[in-house]
């Protein structure tokens, strides 16, 4: 961490841009106190449960899904695009791979590569078809998902006859979906972990990544600067569709159910996520990392509230607040960072002080 | 600035699986129940669905028996009948270290896993209402007769039309034991029964909208359908609604499986002609009892099954239709 020092300092140019993004990142950390309080509030309310090796394995696992959609999600999100067909497409790639498991048989590691690589082409196919939609026949994204979502679940409700499918390789289920990499690691959360980092390198490390900012800061300046927005478009639609049908594999071995009725709420929650983890829906700003907090808070607050006998609907009621307290302090911030006043963060403000110098 | 945020990650990366893997080193012994102490045993009822008649009912039972055994009982439930909610809710259950957990499994094979990982965790299982693939996780599995309910049901549609027809059964989804067991025993006594023509089930997936969908729809496509079999208590409040949409009311005989506030007032208004109530509280009371033997180390009956009541318009104020009718709170 202390590489970072040597970061050069903002030029007046780009000094919003900067300021912007240096910002999308005191939220996650923000976002990150956020759940490190919660999750003290509840270690002190439970001390005996909460902090227990055997909770935290439950929340992770129970994370892990979530987080694989997250993460196209947010690359989606950076673009100024919205994905609402996750869930459905979730539910589509389990299916496929389940019938396809099926008809190659076997209960080993061998069918799991075949049932992955038919979860991953499903998905694949409904992101390309997103993409192409949004993409190059200009449909606003929220109606093409929200087309895809509808039909995506239909598809899969034809292919079953709306019987959720229960035939998971036991490999499947007793390795990854329940499976100990090592210890009391949960396979599922290392398998989710690896895309999450996967996930952060590519948006921050590549020109994939650079190019998904550019296209959701400023589709016209990225073409300009020579950016193919609508290719890239359609590839990040389409690595979000891919990551949807890995998840629904996940799902398959998790659940032992392509669980067609469960996943109805799934892309609203993975979106408070995305926006809780400080991803602007306007595009250009976000982060991976954030998302990934993010969607570990409403699982927290449901676990916690559980263990002290909350009644567990106040989690949606607070889970719903965190949601727009968060993105209005950082649209604040924003506001702020836009007219060059320093953001009023005391607690925090260390954080990003190395180049906090007004221009304005 | 972008190495930063890599390095926080793979430090908290690395924390989180450090603290995952060492965490659970301290509790690999589990939750030991402690063999010798006598009550004050802590108890978790898990519901198949929150805010429900039916498991109120059963959560009354449940906290009557406990109260006498000195045992305390919290209760949780998802807001749909669903094992992608029921299990992080029941994942924190067995945090929170219960000596023992009644559950409503919300399907037969999802909730297998989860519910091994509460018995690994050394906590007494019971099932109530619903079961699993494999109930031997549970020291108890109690139920309603439901393919004795099922037939039940279809004998009630005889009596409200003798002359026979077509009839249909709105089940919820496919996989919950309970609801399976009612539409099998329905479908078995339809078809042994020459006059009657079985359309089949068809799936609300506890949507009281899509029943009755589904119920408005159906007739359309066969107007002369006589009855109608809802296997639980949303299937029951849609197929009501969709009958009244289809301006059927009197026409179409519906038989309704549970007895909560909802369909009592259905059955006195008259669009649902009779109801198979079971014994939720019933359920709940033997639950507790099957939990308290199982923490004492005495013996158990592994399965268990419950009775249900027919409440027509006749037997809705009588003394017994009234005790079969379920709370809505306790």
């Amino acid at each position: 961490m202390s590489t970072t020092t040597s970061a050069p300092p903002a030029s007046t140019e780009d000094a919003p841009t900067s300021r912007l993004s240096r910002i999308s990142r005191l939220q996650a950390l923000q976002i990150l106190i956020l759940l490190v309080v919660t999750v003290a509030v509840f270690t002190a309310l439970r001390p005996d449960t909460f902090l227990t090796g055997f909770n935290i394995r439950g929340i992770v696992q129970n994370t892990a899904i979530y987080a694989v959609l997250g993460v196209g999600m947010t690359f989606v999100i950076i673009t100024g695009g919205i994905d609402l067909s996750v869930g459905s497409v979730l539910v589509f790639s389990g299916v496929v791979a389940d019938k396809i498991m099926v008809a190659y048989g076997g209960q080993g590691w061998g069918t799991v590569f075949v049932g992955l690589a038919a979860a991953l082409a499903s998905g694949l196919a409904w992101g390309l078809l997103n993409g192409i939609l949004v993409a190059k026949a200009k449909v606003p994204p929220l109606v093409v998902t929200l087309g895809s979502l509808s039909a995506a679940l239909g598809f899969a409700q034809i292919i079953t006859k709306g019987l959720d499918l229960r035939d998971a390789p036991q490999t499947l289920v007793n390795d990854i979906g329940f499976g100990n990499i090592v210890g009391q690691v949960p396979t599922i959360a290392v398998v989710s972990a690896v895309v999450v980092i996967f996930g952060i390198v590519l948006l921050h490390r590549t020109r994939f990544g650079l190019y998904t900012y550019a296209v959701g800061s400023n589709a016209e300046a990225g073409r300009r600067a020579g950016v193919k927005v609508e290719r890239h478009l359609i590839k990040v639609y389409a690595f979000a569709g891919l990551l949807a049908g890995f998840a629904g594999l996940l799902n398959l071995g998790f659940f032992q159910s392509t669980t067609i009725g469960g996943q109805s709420n799934t892309p609203l929650n993975v979106i408070a996520g995305v926006a809780i983890g400080g991803t602007s829906l306007f595009g250009g700003i976000g982060s991976v990392f954030g998302t990934v907090i993010g969607l570990f808070i409403p699982i927290v607050l449901q676990n916690g509230f559980i263990q002290t006998g909350v009644q567990p609907f106040w989690q949606q009621v607070v889970v719903g607040a965190v949601l727009v307290a968060v993105v209005y302090v950082d649209q604040l911030r924003r506001a702020a960072a836009v007219r060059g006043t320093p953001t009023r963060l005391p607690f925090l403000s260390r954080a990003g002080s190395t180049s906090r110098k007004g221009s304005a | 600035m972008k190495r930063k945020s890599t390095a926080i990650v793979a430090a908290l990366a690395a924390v989180a699986l450090g603290a995952a893997a060492c965490g659970s080193d301290s509790d690999s012994g589990g939750a030991s129940t402690g063999g010798a102490k006598d009550g004050n045993y802590k108890l978790a009822f898990v519901q198949g669905v929150a805010g429900d008649a039916f498991y109120i009912t059963m959560e009354c039972g449940i906290k009557e028996e406990a109260a006498k055994e000195g045992a305390t009982v919290t209760t949780q439930g998802a807001q749909k009948f669903d094992p992608t909610l029921q299990t992080p809710i029941l994942q924190s259950v067995i945090a929170s270290k219960p000596d023992a957990i009644l559950i409503a499994p919300t399907d037969v094979s999802a909730m297998q896993q989860p519910i091994a990982q509460a018995k690994a965790q050394g906590i007494k299982i019971v099932l109530v209402d619903t079961t699993l693939n494999d109930p031997s996780v549970a020291v108890s599995a109690i139920s309603s007769d439901n393919t004795a309910g099922g037939k039940a049901a279809f004998e009630a549609i005889q009596k409200l039309a003798p002359n026979g027809g077509k009839v249909l059964g709105v089940g919820v989804q496919p996989g919950i034991s309970t609801t399976d067991a009612r539409d099998k025993g329905f479908e078995e006594a339809a078809k042994a029964d020459p006059k009657f023509t079985y359309l089949g089930v068809q799936y609300s997936q506890n949507d009281p909208a899509k029943a009755a969908s589904i119920v408005s729809a159906a007739l359309q496509k066969d107007p002369d359908i006589v009855g109608i079999f809802a296997s639980n208590l949303f299937s029951a409040q849609g197929s009501a609604t969709g009958i009244r949409q289809a301006g059927k009311q009197g026409k179409v005989n519906v038989v309704g499986f549970d007895a909560g506030p909802e369909q009592i007032k259905a059955l006195q208004d008259g669009t649902v002609q009779a109801l198979i109530a079971q014994q939720p509280g019933d359920i709940g009371v033997q639950g507790v009892q099957q939990a308290i033997k199982a923490l004492k180390g005495e013996s158990n009956e592994a399965k268990i099954q419950t009775g249900s009541t027919i409440i027509t318009k006749d037997t809705i104020d009588s003394p017994e239709g009234k005790a079969a009718a379920y709370k809505a709170s306790c």
